[in-house]
């Protein structure tokens, strides 16, 4: 199961497991967005290879306007992969 | 050793983790092994799927605990040549202009699993790799 819904802040809020299965819906919100947003990931408990490369076209695209994804309160097993996967440098990224 | 087979099919993945969370939870295996054992399942599930979209075989998946690790078999009866273990080169440090999205998962079960085997024969392929828990220094 995941969800991604906007918080009252504005912040981009994600929830569950973001797997193979579930990576159009993320696909699906992400591409909406035309401005810099955070990603509120403490309810994100997963994610893998697919979830990784919706992250990054979307940045790769916000960064045409000058805007960007920014990435906070990521558990230390998601953190462990944006580090393995060099996403560390191309994101700023907030551990909880 | 728990063992199910599962359709060709992206929409497996739920149903995979389920499976092995299951076994992992009763065993009471940490979460710094059931992670990268889920993420490993995971990438290379669908690697058998995407890339080999004419077979029709379900694929075999067997798990195991031993004391605070794990071993997943991965058994493809339909498969294509496709050796997992072979070192497919990921530029993490390229800039995101340079950054193209996927090929990360390959690269990302090399780094975090322990042990990863590939065996190809007749048509089958046999993927079997082991998570042992971290080692702290006291």
């Amino acid at each position: 199961m995941f969800e991604i819904d906007y918080a009252e802040s504005g912040e981009v809020v994600c929830r569950g497991r973001l797997d193979a299965a579930q990576s159009a819906k993320a696909e699906a919100f992400l591409g909406r967005l035309d401005a810099s947003r955070t990603l509120d990931f403490e309810g994100l408990e997963y994610i893998s290879s697919a979830g990784l490369a919706i992250l990054l076209k979307t940045q790769k695209r916000l960064s045409e306007n000058g805007a960007a994804l920014k990435i906070i309160n990521v558990n230390k097993h998601i953190y462990d992969i944006f580090r393995y996967s060099g996403f560390n440098a191309i994101f700023e990224i907030e551990p909880l | 050793m728990a063992a199910q087979a599962f359709k060709r099919s992206i929409d497996s993945v739920a149903r995979i983790y389920r499976f092995s969370e299951d076994i992992m939870s009763a065993a009471e295996i940490d979460e710094s092994v059931r992670f990268p054992v889920h993420l490993a399942m995971e990438e290379l599930f669908v690697n058998l799927v995407s890339y080999n979209p004419g077979a029709r075989r379900d694929i075999l998946v067997e798990v195991e605990t031993v004391n605070q690790g794990v071993a997943v078999t991965i058994t493809d009866h339909d498969a294509a040549e496709f050796d997992v273990t072979r070192e497919r080169p990921v530029d993490t440090g390229a800039s995101l202009r340079e950054r193209k999205p996927g090929g990360l998962g390959l690269h990302l079960v090399q780094h975090m699993v322990d042990t990863l085997e590939y065996d190809y024969r007749d048509g089958r392929s046999r993927i079997r790799f082991s998570k042992e828990p971290e080692t702290r220094d006291v």
